[in-house]
């Protein structure tokens, strides 16, 4: 069966309506020649899907009382371990100081305010400033609710339930013709031609048994943009948050995020055995970082110390059930309405897969090596090098989402018109989106559990080129088996399982680029943890890995970090600037 | 972890548009299980052409409600001990929303509402401004912060009678969002506001007869929003009427 296709052209394609999607709406309709058609674009509903609604901690922006955008800039590359493009990160750091006015001036976002009225700045984890504007630990739902409703009140084409399968280019290969998308809701291809298209369908690291994000996130983006030939740079960099819900592999609770606080208030982690374990590993305790935490988790897992579903405890009750329910009240409620008892007992926890600092390589614009794509948020590379700072997430993707909209709207202006696509490419994708239903029908859920099981155990938090290596040949197994399953074409409308499907083969094209690009940094940075390799290298020769799909085969190549603002050990902070200006805890 | 022997019986609503039927399943009962686990394993198991929505699985985005013998709440954090009766579920689109297919509810005439009821900041200041001192204690602010953590779920839009009976009221969340604005010092649409809230879908039409605030799964009052709105447009009112 094959489906009909729609054609339909606007000036503008947004693919995404997170904090980047929607700024790129806002900013492209100012910046604009008037008359421009904008057209957004989303595989769920608008705001609905996407992580940056589910931000809880806050939004990192240097706004004064001693901090800097060279303080700030300095915590993103230290964090990042000399891996970000360093002009990004500035950029990053820079704008998110209009944003966040934007955000609370013109978008209507509220705040949580100091006595004095200014806003309330804390620090996370690695920074040496009080930075992190927050809305309670809400922050995401106040910011994309404000977004959404500016970009629902205005004259933008709204195509939701639309999900994005293939960037079209011009029969030349040169630019960008236009998007082929699933009207999900009729089962239609459609085929948007635009002047531009901005990317941001966000990352979203889902191919792990244990994972954050929400439901809807497949990295479809970077699979298309891997099959379009563009270039994605640090693809080993797979964010582990330490503390997911574990309830068993059946429930949707499990992998869902409890707050970095609970260990920061003084929270305790036990094994199997009741045993406060941390500090086996780290004099920090559970207040160590993010990515030595998981890793020691991990640790206690492989040695078998574990809770019944295999992870081990988060233990809050010791400092007094009320006072966890009041200053933790969100978190005890999600807890409660799931059936564990956060305040007063133990929950089970287990690392989980968080977010994903690889990306398509972009310059400070948000262009990309093709004519008429940009490229911003989670689906860039770049801003966070091997490590993303805790606030530094939601910065990233509304001040890019918006220089991404304001560039978009400045270069439709030379541009003459509408670009036609090459035809085969498109035969192909449709043919590619079509593949399973010529097929015997099979299961796609479990071919998705393996590829889960795979990933976590072989390409997770701790790594060996021998583990990485079976990944690859796993997930190329699990992703052949998948072109031989088929789903049922009866009805194509609002067919999940055709989804699924689709989800899996863009699961399985970029597990692939992950083991392999995990393969090839032969050290151990932020994120990435070598077993092999555990040391961090030369940081002078710091080199970030590039994957391009060439045929049928991706090729995987080491660039030298430029070192275009501070070189490794260095700082630009002024000569006698303290170290840190967070008082001790 | 061990199933537990006793299956449910889940009645889902299977169809589009208005024509439709229940079609039951036996689901495996487990220790922890929400009603979105339960839907996920009828697709994933046994019947792959249902259809549903979700994102965020933790109470977040507001994409997955439906309702649940008889009312509306979040599936990703609704456990089923807490809402099965005999062993039985029924799961239904969301009332008061045209169903796209199965579960699946259409939510655009909920956010067109929103947008009618001018719940939208007015900006009074630009990113180039810096960002205005406000004092979190005062009345006005703590009214605002009352209905801010709204996810635009639709819970308490589907729980509504008046909505029900009243295809044009603008309904409980568009309205509480509308108050919250009003009570913002650094909006400036408080005319706009006031006009759309009290036309003929507007505030008046509520008989306050609690739902919205009884379902709201974040425990936040839209019936007490509502109830200021209607003070405020009768003030405003009789503030247009005296210097007319």
């Amino acid at each position: 069966m094959r489906p009909e296709i729609d054609t339909h052209d606007t000036d503008i394609l947004i693919l995404g309506t997170g904090g980047a999607g929607l700024f790129a709406a806002l900013h492209a309709q100012k910046a604009a020649p008037e008359g421009t058609k904008i057209t957004i674009a989303v595989k769920g509903l608008i705001g609905k899907c996407g992580c940056t609604r589910m931000v809880q901690g806050g939004y990192n922006v240097a706004l004064g009382g001693g901090d800097t955008v060279e303080r700030h800039f300095m915590d993103t590359i230290r964090g990042g371990k000399w891996l970000p493009d360093q002009d990004m990160a500035w950029r990053l750091c820079e704008t998110a100081v209009t944003r966040i006015q934007e955000l609370e001036n013109e978008i209507g976002c509220f705040f949580d305010r100091n006595p004095d009225g200014s806003l309330h700045q804390k620090a996370f984890a690695g920074q040496t400033a009080d930075r992190t504007v927050h809305k309670g630990d809400l922050t995401g739902i106040e910011i994309i609710s404000r977004l959404m409703e500016q970009v629902l009140a205005r004259p933008v084409e709204k195509l939701q339930e639309h999900r994005a399968i293939g960037l079209i280019p011009t029969r030349d290969g040169r630019a960008l013709a236009g998007v082929l998308m699933i009207d999900m809701r009729t089962g239609r291809f459609r085929f948007v031609r635009a002047k531009t298209v901005l990317m941001a369908t966000g990352g979203g690291p889902t191919m792990y048994k244990y994972h954050t994000p929400s439901g809807d996130k497949t990295m479809d983006g970077l699979a298309m943009a891997l099959r379009a030939g563009l270039p994605l740079r640090d693809m080993e960099m797979v964010q582990f948050h330490p503390t997911g819900l574990l309830a068993g592999d059946h429930t949707r609770m499990t992998g869902t995020v409890l707050e970095e606080g609970l260990r920061g208030a003084g929270g305790h982690l036990l094994n199997g055995a009741g045993h406060r374990f941390m500090f086996d590993y780290d004099p920090k305790g559970e207040r160590a970082t993010r990515d030595v935490v998981s890793r020691c988790i991990y640790d206690e897992m492989r040695r078998g110390n574990t809770s019944p579903n295999g992870g081990v405890y988060i233990s809050m009750g010791h400092l007094g059930p009320e006072f966890v329910a009041e200053k933790f009240k969100g978190m005890v409620k999600r807890c409660a309405d799931c059936g564990f008892d956060l305040a007063g007992g133990r929950v089970e926890v287990v690392p989980t897969a968080h977010y994903f600092m690889g990306g398509v390589v972009v310059d400070v614009d948000t262009r990309t090596a093709l004519e008429g794509l940009y490229v911003a948020g989670e689906d860039a590379g770049g801003a966070h090098g091997s490590n993303r700072l805790g606030g530094n997430g939601v910065a990233n993707s509304t001040v890019y989402g918006g220089i991404a909209g304001d560039v978009m709207g400045a270069d439709i202006r030379s541009m003459p018109g509408l670009r036609d696509p090459d035809p085969d490419v498109l035969e192909a994708e449709i043919a590619r989106a079509c593949r399973p239903f010529g097929k015997t029908i099979g299961a796609v859920h479990p071919l998705r559990h393996k590829l889960q099981e795979t990933m976590w155990d072989n390409a997770g938090v701790m790594r060996t080129a021998d583990k990485l290596t079976k990944a690859m040949g796993q997930v190329a197994d699990i992703g052949a088996e998948l072109m031989e399953t088929g789903v049922a074409s009866d009805s194509l409308a609002f067919n999940l399982t055709w989804h699924d499907w689709l989800n899996m083969a863009s699961l399985c094209d970029v597990s692939k680029v992950i083991a392999q690009a995990a393969l090839a940094r032969e050290n151990s940075r932020g994120a990435h943890y070598r077993e092999d390799f555990p040391e961090e290298g030369d940081l002078e020769t710091s080199y970030f890995t590039v994957a391009r799909q060439e045929g049928d085969s991706v090729a995987v190549t080491r660039e030298p970090v430029k070192f275009t603002i501070v070189r490794p050990g260095g700082t630009i902070l002024p000569e006698g600037e303290p170290e840190t200006l967070v008082a001790a805890q | 972890m061990v199933a537990e022997a006793q299956n449910l019986k889940v009645s889902v609503w299977r169809g589009t548009g208005e024509t439709g039927e229940f079609e039951t399943f036996d689901v495996p009962s487990r220790e922890s299980q929400t009603v979105l686990d339960v839907v996920s394993w009828i697709q994933q198991q046994a019947d792959p052409t249902l259809t549903y929505r979700f994102a965020c699985r933790v109470g977040m985005c507001g994409s997955c409600a439906m309702m649940v013998n008889g009312i509306p709440r979040w599936t990703c954090r609704t456990h089923v001990k807490k809402v099965s009766e005999n062993n039985t579920l029924r799961i239904e689109p969301l009332r008061n929303m045209p169903v796209i297919k199965d579960l699946v509810a259409d939510m655009d005439p909920f956010f067109d509402k929103w947008v009618s009821a001018e719940a939208l900041h007015h900006p009074t200041s630009t990113r180039n401004d810096a960002i205005t001192p406000v004092d979190a204690t005062t009345p006005e602010r703590q009214a605002a912060d009352a209905g801010i953590e709204c996810i635009n779920c639709g819970i308490c839009y589907a729980a509504c009678d008046t909505v029900a009976g009243n295809p044009d009221y603008l309904g409980p969340a568009a309205l509480q969002r509308a108050w919250t604005l009003l009570n913002d010092a650094k909006d400036g649409g408080r005319i706009a506001i006031l006009d759309a809230v009290s036309g003929s879908g507007g505030c008046h039409n509520c008989h306050s007869m609690g739902s919205c605030t009884r379902y709201c799964p974040n425990e936040l009052d839209p019936m007490s929003a509502i109830a200021g709105l209607k003070r405020e447009t009768f003030r405003h009112a009789l503030r247009r009427k005296r210097d007319a």
